[in-house]
């Protein structure tokens, strides 16, 4: 090791060529820490997953087994994935505008936006989530308005819907949509935009043919946040949501907390995460793909 | 004197790692840490049982740290060798898991001053009961005019969706369940007639809350106007000035108890003793039954007056005559099966 580092040293002259020195050690710390407190856990939660009864007294395949052997089961899955596919749906939807109104506005605009934009995450997720509540109970603000305005003769269900916990997620999730996609719009060369126009391209021609394509890796950026942070939102999901609605979060909390059955708990988050990494890799290669259609 | 890079990065790591483990800097025994239950509870204890046991350990060192009772067997379950909490507050329920996984060390029932004054029911020598929970019709009295006597009025065609009602990972909603199984024909190890009876209900049910502390919330918003609730959880409302009262029902308010254990391999085993005592001290009981914790004492020798001996007993006699307990023993066995069908049956 000490060996290779000495010609490195030098001079200027080699400073240009990549090294492999002694960097690396720079980064054990962290490597240290991740093994401690994250490869550990991670290994004894698959280890607790491979116990076959709730004992933990022999091992076995036994809890995959039952999770896949119930449709119940791959419901709640289903419905946990199709909640963040959603969710980030709606984010984009909203998110984008946003994000192009900010990076097309003038200097005081933008900080009045950018407040805006943060301010959820200044606020806990919790008092979020009750405010949430106020807005959509029996007595809530919406119901308020559409009685008063007529629309609605009786109170309509909202909380303990999982409308309501969509719109709910979507609120509390914004930033993280919002931010990356900032980052790529600011970036973007505006003359291609002007280009586009002086070669007979429309206004919305040049946003699907030069501004779309060119965020791509925002909006991946973004859709990958906004998913990830949803589908395992325990408190949103569980306030808004309701005790009747059931996602992957909840269903572990349960089986581990109420019920004490470990081995079907450490299956299932085990199952999740993958499913969630499944999902994680897609926009992923949706990522790398979109670079390839940048660059051609 | 210089000091060079490295001697600051192994200080500074020093210190960083002393501030995150303070344990490593004493070597002694640590305070006793007595395991409470969140909110209102906290508050009552630290208030009034916390002084009476400094008085009575010349000011021994005690940290509450309020967490649920199933919180606590699942920390206490992870370290047993060395548990981070010395007495345990438990439900029923996770009372017989603590029991069941020997997570507790017995009480020294022959030491003890007040053990003998508890009532029969609450002298239980794994861990004696040291207040009641009460169970019964919670409802808003702007809302619901004529005061509900049973748990029949919950059906009433009048209260489409304004029932709540919590899913059965708590006590309450386990409780509950039963409690309509028993007044439907059924019981503990026949949970059938409750699950049909939710069915019936469903027309007017307005919410299933995730816990009983978002039931009560939704008594604030107007969500919901007629629950099964704890009777302390009313209070603290009532409290706050939301407008809800608690109504006995005529089969009966289910009760339960929770018990104080000293968790086993505890290093402060002897001053977690005498944290159990004062809690059943009669002058502790007395003081947490007035205003405002309201908490329902186990010893015999408290008078029940105030709020408590106008809306659960006027006495220990009454009190026997109108609690309803369930078998928590038979209940735990089926109680994942019952979770289990909850989560599948019940839609709002």
């Amino acid at each position: 090791m000490t060996a290779i580092t000495a010609p490195g040293l030098a001079g200027p002259a080699t400073a240009a060529r990549p090294r492999i020195g002694r960097e690396w050690t720079l980064a054990l710390p962290l490597a240290a820490f991740f093994a401690v407190f994250f490869v550990t856990p991670l290994l004894l939660l698959v280890a607790v997953s491979l116990y076959a009864d709730a004992e933990m007294t022999r091992f076995g395949l036994d809890q995959y087994i039952r999770f896949f052997g119930d449709t119940f089961n791959l419901a709640v899955l289903g419905s946990t994935l199709l909640l963040g596919v959603k969710v980030t749906a709606l984010t984009l939807l909203f998110g984008y505008p946003l994000a192009w109104l900010y990076t097309r506005s003038g200097p005081r605009m933008q900080s009045a936006l950018i407040l805006v934009i943060i301010l959820p995450l200044l606020t806990s997720v919790v008092v979020r989530t009750f405010a949430w509540i106020v807005i959509l109970g029996r007595d809530g603000i919406v119901n308020n308005l559409l009685l008063s305005l007529g629309l609605a003769e009786t109170p309509l269900r909202l909380l303990y819907t999982e409308g309501g916990l969509v719109a709910a997620l979507v609120q509390v999730q914004m930033p993280l949509m919002v931010l990356p996609l900032i980052t790529t719009l600011s970036r973007l060369d505006p003359n291609l935009l002007d280009a586009s126009a002086a070669l007979g391209a429309g206004p919305w021609r040049g946003f699907l043919k030069v501004t779309l394509p060119l965020s791509l890796p925002g909006i991946v950026a973004g859709c990958l946040l906004t998913y990830a942070a949803s589908v395992t939102a325990f408190i949103t999901q569980s306030l808004v949501g309701g005790g009747q609605m059931l996602f992957m979060p909840q269903y572990i909390y349960q089986q581990t907390i109420t019920l004490h059955n470990w081995p079907f708990a450490a299956a299932i988050s085990i199952v999740f995460m993958v499913s969630v990494m499944g999902v994680v890799m897609l926009f992923n290669l949706l990522g790398r793909a979109s670079k390839g259609y940048v660059h051609a | 004197m210089t000091l060079d890079r490295r001697q600051i990065l192994a200080a500074g790591l020093t210190l960083g790692a002393m501030s995150l483990f303070p344990g490593m800097s004493w070597a002694q025994a640590r305070k006793l840490v007595f395991a409470t239950f969140t909110g209102s509870w906290e508050e009552a204890h630290r208030d009034v049982i916390v002084p009476h046991f400094r008085k009575a350990t010349g000011n021994a060192d005690i940290a509450l740290d309020p967490m649920l009772s199933v919180d606590m067997i699942a920390k206490v379950s992870a370290a047993k060798a060395n548990p981070p909490i010395d007495v345990m507050l438990m439900d029923p329920g996770p009372r017989l898991s603590v029991i069941g996984q020997d997570l507790a060390a017995p009480f020294p029932v022959a030491d003890s001053k007040n053990y003998q004054d508890l009532l029969p029911v609450a002298q239980l020598p794994e861990g004696p009961g040291i207040f009641f929970q009460a169970v019964g019709i919670t409802y808003n009295p702007e809302k619901v005019k004529t005061p509900p006597t049973s748990w029949d009025d919950l059906w009433k065609p009048e209260y489409k969706g304004r029932v709540g009602i919590t899913n059965m990972n708590s006590t309450l909603g386990t409780a509950f369940m039963v409690e309509l199984a028993k007044t439907r024909g059924g019981g503990e190890n026949d949970i059938e007639p409750a699950f049909a009876a939710l069915k019936e209900l469903q027309p007017n049910l307005g919410a299933v809350a995730p816990n009983p502390g978002a039931l009560a919330t939704l008594f604030q918003q107007g969500q919901i106007d007629i629950s099964p609730g704890n009777f302390n959880a009313i209070q603290i409302l009532r409290a706050r000035g939301v407008p809800v009262e608690f109504a006995k029902p005529k089969t009966g308010t289910i009760a339960f108890l929770t018990t104080a254990h000293i968790t086993k391999n505890s290093p402060n085993a002897k001053l977690a003793a005498a944290l159990i005592e004062s809690a059943m001290a009669p002058e502790v009981q007395t003081k947490l039954m007035q205003a405002p914790f309201y908490v329902i004492p186990t010893n015999s020798k408290v008078r029940m007056d105030g709020d408590i001996a106008r809306m659960i007993a006027k006495d220990q006699e009454e009190l026997k005559a109108s609690f309803v307990f369930h078998d928590w023993s038979v209940i735990n066995q089926n109680r994942a099966g019952w979770i289990e069908r909850f989560n599948k049956e019940i839609k709002v």
